[in-house]
């Protein structure tokens, strides 16, 4: 702002002396103004280029200024460097600048990498011959630029807005509520005149509840509990009974692992496989399980390994593995110098998971939407830059590193001794590839002019000592030394490699060398401007770290995010909550509280679930407790044309949303209706030995690996998407799902026609049928209970009587033999049953 | 066309389905109910912008990183001061000269080297590119960004804007197509759909028994496979009966019909026994065989003949690829696999009258250098490459842009990738500024927030 500001000043000024001829030279002098014209050359052509390729070592944020030249002020561009004047005015053949960027004198070439474009070139000598017009001054650089937000304005926004304990709003109708959630419901719906539908029945209840605490369909036996508990609180036991299940952490740990956009790969270009992350996820789904309070469970992800150890034997190494949340950031390609894109990655998750924020939108400007200024995205930069993130090995570097160990004492020492061993190894080895690059080439050329040397009419000149590529240059090794030095750290390495580490790990994080970052403008970590002090969002209460702070910062982070005075982690949970109950949030966007996101419908609501949340002592079983009693949960989904007519899409819950099955309720519900599913929790992948990985961009890991257990214990890749997962709309592995998209493909379709899993479950189910009941209409009524929780109308018996009755026919036309085509029938009918609607939606 | 046979067929099914009485009476019609409603189908036909100049997009695309000093743009200089000792590159290794001569080809006399003798003499249909620029210097980074214009994140494919931007012809096949023997860098990212609807992703298509997983009927006759269609149409209606506002509901029904379709209609499009011997020469593909880039070729003339709206080409892998470190004589096998193949294709579209409104794309990730990496070999190079396009509104016979003497960097007409990207959409009538999609907040877009149409090559 402040700079176009100048820039109109400058114009403004302009318009005032007289105008300067474009080719008379300008002389260097303060007093001098350049023309109007001679700026917006300047702004257009010269200032970008300047600042892009030259900044980083003549301006006063370079780390270290390269000839004493600075080239981001008038003044020291007219001063020039060590060397002297770089610019005269008027004359470019006279300008050293020129000189350096025209690329041809050895001497002198810059940018010293790579020149400027052709066109670029141009450009400066135009402006030199112009006079070198620049409005830039000293004083306009040195000063800091002011706040781009107004707080005070930015704090009136709904979600900056501190949580209110709203008052539960007065309803005509007194029978309808339950309990208070349903008086702020109905307290809309009386508003906008809708008239919620009548309540789903029993049977659509309990498999509503069920796939929705657990993921999987209720049995017939907790059906039938359900359906003949006549004591009023029947449906009270039910949701306490599904709390209660240890299928329920692996649902909503599930929901969290969206957010967290876990995977068991490291998303480098060659997807190194992480077969210590299960902990981190088995780790989340114990927390649900427990219900581990919601401030607890964040803090201890972001800086599990800096709280007091718990004291249970078996929790012990919970605050580390927890950690493994930071862990998961995604890595990017080969080397270390795409780091910054990792922490990116952190903060983009950390804000949109935690806080709702796309904080991550500062990383490269100031947000332009939310008051995020690219100085807060910094602060929290410097927070994990002072971290250290576990390094599961890419394709160069393939031994990993800095995992932490989960034992004590000698133990832990040998792994990081072992690590380190190997990691130097990997250095070094990088090292002598570098070298040998050069001498290879040497001895190739060495060869040519040895055939040369045979035919000598191919010589044109004489080649003295010092042209001679054969040779090497004084104090240059010989291609066989590096040899040597590569065979033998590469027998070092083998020998490492042989006795690989059995010490219990964790991809975590721990504390790296505590420090501030430097702004990296528009998100180039190459160009650097001022350093700012780690701490939190100014929006949020611009927390800084105390200055004799020796950490990294992200305990006092983990304590900041988690403060119950914080407006947006409890409103962002309670939404989640409310979301994963009803289809959709009462903020839709629940990633994004900013100004781009959409306004919540309920906003009293949503501040009332917050403050119970914080007043439940973050307690998320008694969120899903008070919401599953309500009457609004309760609803049926039945359609009903007068309230469609004003409120179609149902944003004020005169119904219960229908929604399609996730693709890990549709897989688990198959397994579990044909008997197939284990259901025993799953540790470790079967990955191959780490000491055997040689995974690179050219052959990357890629694997799957198949089972019966649960759909979240499934190997996930990031390179590659698990095979179900991806055509059922699975979690993203690349960035956080808030919603899980659900589309309708016929390649879907295609897996219930055509799957072999498909074919699979329907036999196995049809053999569980056929096992159970010998009577034909006795097997179609135990299908139907299985898979829908009901009974069949007598239409759909006949129906299926018939169709049994002809596909037997069609199995002997088709050549079955006769002791297969009852069960082929049986499997044929029961696979359109687990394809059908009724059994991939939910009501 | 195909288009018209497959719908045909597909309504077929359902008039038999009918005809034994599997179907319930009155649910006909609303089966053959209009299939260009665009809120059950996000794959229903839709229009762009404006007017387009084409229709659809073969993409071809070259894994690995193609050498453009040894391909699409001459460098006699780079001939002439290789394998002097005096004259290094900047940084002081030693220039490489290329293996190819160029020669002229056509009447337009684009020069196009020794190693593609078949496309060189396509040149006056060809818009060559010789001033391509990528954001990447790596494979995988490099691979992302020429098909989704990110070389960080994972982003929607080009392919899949595409989809999402047109929706499709043909209900009874993918709206994208790709033909990728092995995986590429990235693998399936670099057709995946992202945050678009997934219905937009890619479909790889292989050769072979079963080209899409799925698709062949397990069920043991056509008998049966009817009858349980039948079956399951039963349920799914008697289950809307209660529900019959949810489009989402009919969208699943639609989508068994459909997956029917695909699966009569992908075997159709894959059997090559009616082509003719001399088109199967085109493209130099021996009868029989499915192997090698002529294969992929004649598939996608197939494939956009019957409605598909975007294929993507994939030669090679992430490995055995153009990228010839140690030896660019690597490049020869390659270029064969692909050169006839290329030239039959846009010989076959012309004479059928198709390259008017097919746009013919040609790419790679990144160009090679023009100094040694391994003794005989080019490193990757993304300052500067050669790409082009071909049929649906360019300018056939042209050369766009300018390397420097030696082919290190761009010196003239700058094509960067995202202006690459915001033409093809061009062409294909959209504004690449406003075919976006919201997405956490933000409404996102091919050409993130760049992007220029290359005018100068628009016929």
């Amino acid at each position: 702002m402040k700079r176009y500001f100048q820039i109109i000043l400058g114009f403004a000024f302009a318009m005032l002396v007289p105008r300067l001829s474009l080719a008379v030279p300008a002389a260097a002098g303060p007093a001098t103004k350049p023309s109007a014209e001679g700026i917006e050359y300047f702004e257009k052509n010269i200032r970008p280029v300047l600042v892009e390729r030259c900044y980083r070592c003549h301006s006063k944020d370079a780390e270290k200024v390269k000839g004493g030249l600075l080239v981001d002020t008038r003044e020291g561009l007219l001063k020039g460097g060590e060397n002297g004047v770089v610019i005269v005015p008027g004359n470019p053949d006279k300008s050293r600048l020129i000189t350096a960027i025209r690329y041809h004198d050895e001497e002198i070439r810059m940018p010293p990498k790579e020149p400027l474009a052709e066109q670029q070139i141009a450009h400066f000598e135009e402006w030199v011959r112009m006079g070198a017009p620049d409005p830039r001054t000293a004083a306009m650089v040195a000063k800091p630029a002011p706040p781009p937000y107004d707080y005070a304005k930015a704090r009136e926004f709904w979600a900056f807005q501190p949580v209110r304990d709203a008052q539960v709003p007065v309803v005509s109708d007194q029978h309808w509520a339950i309990n208070d959630l349903d008086r702020f419901i109905l307290a809309k719906l009386e508003a906008k005149g809708l008239k919620p539908v009548g309540s789903a029945d029993r049977v659509v209840l309990i498999r509503r509840a069920t796939f929705d605490l657990t993921g999987l369909p209720p049995t017939p036996e907790e059906v039938e509990a359900f359906l003949t508990d006549t004591s009023p609180t029947a449906w009270e036991k039910v949701v306490d009974r599904l709390l209660a299940s240890p299928h329920y952490g692996e649902q909503w740990g599930r929901h969290w692992l969206d957010l967290a956009r876990y995977a068991d790969t490291s998303g480098c270009n060659s997807d190194y496989p992480v077969p210590s992350a299960y902990k981190y996820r088995n780790y989340v789904i114990k927390s649900f399980n427990a219900d581990k309070p919601y401030d607890e469970f964040l803090k201890e992800q972001i800086a599990g390994d800096l709280l007091p150890r718990p004291e249970k034997t078996e929790d012990k190494w919970d605050g580390i593995i927890a950690t493994g949340y930071l862990a998961e950031a995604r890595r990017f390609g080969s080397r270390a110098a795409e780091f910054h894109l990792t922490i990116e990655d952190t903060i983009d998750n950390v804000g949109k998971t935690m806080l709702g924020l796309s904080v991550s939108c500062a990383r490269c400007h100031d947000h332009k939407f939310d008051p995020i200024p690219t100085s807060d995205y910094y602060a929290l930069y410097g927070i994990f830059k002072s971290t250290k993130y576990a390094f599961p090995g890419t394709e160069i570097y393939k031994h990993t590193k800095d995992f932490v160990p989960l034992v004590d004492g000698e133990e832990a020492e040998s792994l990081r001794k072992y690590e380190k061993e190997l990691t130097e190894i990997d250095d070094q080895m990088e090292r002598l590839v570098q070298e040998r690059t050069p001498l290879l080439v040497r001895e190739k050329q060495r060869e040519l002019k040895e055939v040369c040397a045979v035919f000598p009419v191919a010589r044109h000149q004489r080649v003295s000592h010092k042209d001679d590529p054969g040779l090497p240059e004084p104090g240059q090794r010989s291609l066989l030394q590096v040899k040597a030095d590569m065979a033998e750290l590469r027998e070092r390495q083998l020998r490492l490699e042989f006795k690989p580490m059995t010490v219990e790990k964790a991809y975590a994080a721990q504390e790296g060398a505590p420090g501030d970052a430097k702004i990296q403008r528009k998100g180039d970590p190459q160009n650097q401007a001022e350093t700012v002090r780690r701490g939190f969002l100014t929006i949020l209460g611009g927390q800084k770290l105390a200055q004799d702070c020796k950490g990294s910062g992200r305990l006092e982070l983990a304590n900041w995010i988690a403060d119950p005075k914080n407006p947006l982690t409890a409103r962002v949970m309670a939404n989640r909550i409310w979301q994963y109950h009803f289809g959709r949030g009462i903020v839709q966007t629940p990633n994004d509280f900013g100004s781009r996101g959409k306004a919540p419908t309920h906003p009293e609501l949503l501040d009332w679930l917050a403050s119970r949340l914080v007043e439940g002592g973050w307690s998320i079983k008694s969120m899903h407790k008070l919401i599953m009693m309500s009457r609004t949960y309760q609803l049926a989904c039945d359609d009903e044309p007068t309230n469609s007519a004003v409120d179609y899409d149902n944003d004020y819950l005169w119904r219960f949303n229908r929604r399609r099955l996730s693709a890990e309720e549709i897989r688990d519900a198959m397994l579990f209706m044909s008997a197939e599913l284990d259901e025993s929790p799953s540790g470790p992948h079967p990955f191959p030995p780490e000491t055997e990985w040689k995974y690179t961009q050219h052959k990357p890991f890629v694997a799957n690996y198949d089972s019966h257990r649960r759909g979240i214990y499934l190997m996930q890749q990031r390179i590659k998407k698990q095979p179900f997962l991806e055509v059922f709309d699975g979690a993203d592995t690349n960035a956080t799902t808030a919603v899980r998209a659900m589309s309708t493909t016929p390649i879907q379709a295609l897996f219930v026609m055509n799957d072999p899993f498909a074919h699979e479950m329907a036999e196995k189910f049809a053999i569980r049928v056929g096992l159970a009941v010998v009577e034909e209409d006795k097997r179609i009524e135990y299908a139907y209970r299985l898979a829908y929780g009901r009974m069949p109308t007598s239409e759909e018996r006949q129906m299926g009587h018939e169709y049994l009755k002809e596909c037997k026919e069609k199995m002997k036309e088709a050549g079955l033999p006769w002791d297969q085509q009852t069960k082929a029938a049986l499997a044929s009918y029961s696979r359109m049953i687990l394809g059908s609607n009724e059994f991939f939606f939910l009501e | 066309m195909g288009v018209e046979r497959n719908q045909f067929s597909r309504r077929q099914m359902i008039r038999s389905l009918a005809a034994g009485s599997i179907l319930m009476p009155g649910i006909l019609q609303q089966l053959l109910a209009d299939e260009s409603r665009g809120d059950v189908n996000p794959l229903a036909p839709r229009a762009p912008h404006y007017a387009p100049r084409a229709k659809r997009v073969i993409f071809m695309y070259m894994s690995g990183g193609v050498s453009h000093m040894d391909s699409f743009d001459p460098k006699p200089k780079l001939f002439a001061d290789a394998g002097s000792s005096r004259i290094k590159s900047p940084n002081g290794r030693p220039y490489l000269r290329p293996l190819w001569e160029f020669k002229p080809g056509g009447t337009c006399g684009t020069e196009v080297s020794d190693l593609f003798p078949n496309v060189r003499q396509c040149v006056d249909d060809i818009c060559l590119i010789r001033s391509m620029k990528g954001d990447h210097n790596d494979h995988f980074q490099a691979t992302l960004g020429i098909h989704t214009g990110s070389v960080t994140f994972a982003r929607p494919s080009i392919g899949s804007w595409v989809s999402y931007g047109l929706g499709t012809v043909n209900q009874n096949l993918p709206s994208f197509v790709v033909l990728a023997p092995q995986l590429p860098y990235a693998g399936s990212q670099v057709w995946s759909a992202d945050f678009l609807p997934g219905c937009h992703q890619g479909t790889r298509v292989l050769a072979g028994a079963e080209p899409i997983p799925d698709l062949n009927r397990r069920s043991p006759s056509q008998a049966v496979q009817e009858m349980e269609l039948g079956l399951l149409d039963r349920f799914n209606h008697m289950h809307q009966r209660k529900h019959p506002a949810d489009p989402v509901l009919s969208a699943r029904i639609k989508s068994f019909e459909t997956a029917f379709g695909m699966q009569q209609a992908m075997p159709e499009v894959l059997d090559l026994t009616h082509e003719s011997d001399a088109t199967l020469d085109l493209y130099g593909l021996e009868r029989g065989s499915s192997k090698g880039f002529g294969w992929q070729c004649l598939v996608a003339r197939r494939l956009v003949e019957r409605g598909v709206r975007f294929v993507e080409l994939i030669d090679t892998g992430s490995n055995n690829n153009w990228d010839s470190h140690s030896d660019m004589k690597q490049h020869g096998p390659l270029a064969k696999n692909v050169d006839m193949a290329i030239a039959g294709l846009l010989r076959d579209l012309k004479s059928r009258g198709m390259l008017e409104d097919t746009l013919v794309v040609w790419t790679t990730e990144f160009g090679r250098t023009p100094f040694t990496d391994g003794p005989n070999g080019r490193s990757h190079h993304n300052s500067v490459f050669s790409s082009w396009l071909a049929g649906g509104g360019v300018k056939g016979g042209i050369v766009h842009g300018k390397s420097d003497e030696y082919g290190g960097r761009v010196i003239e007409n700058e094509v960067h990738v995202h202006d690459f990207h915001a033409t093809i959409l061009h062409l294909l009538g959209f504004d690449h500024e406003r075919l976006t999609f919201r997405h956490a907040g933000r409404d996102f877009r091919l050409t993130d927030v760049s992007g220029n149409v290359v005018k100068a090559i628009l016929a």
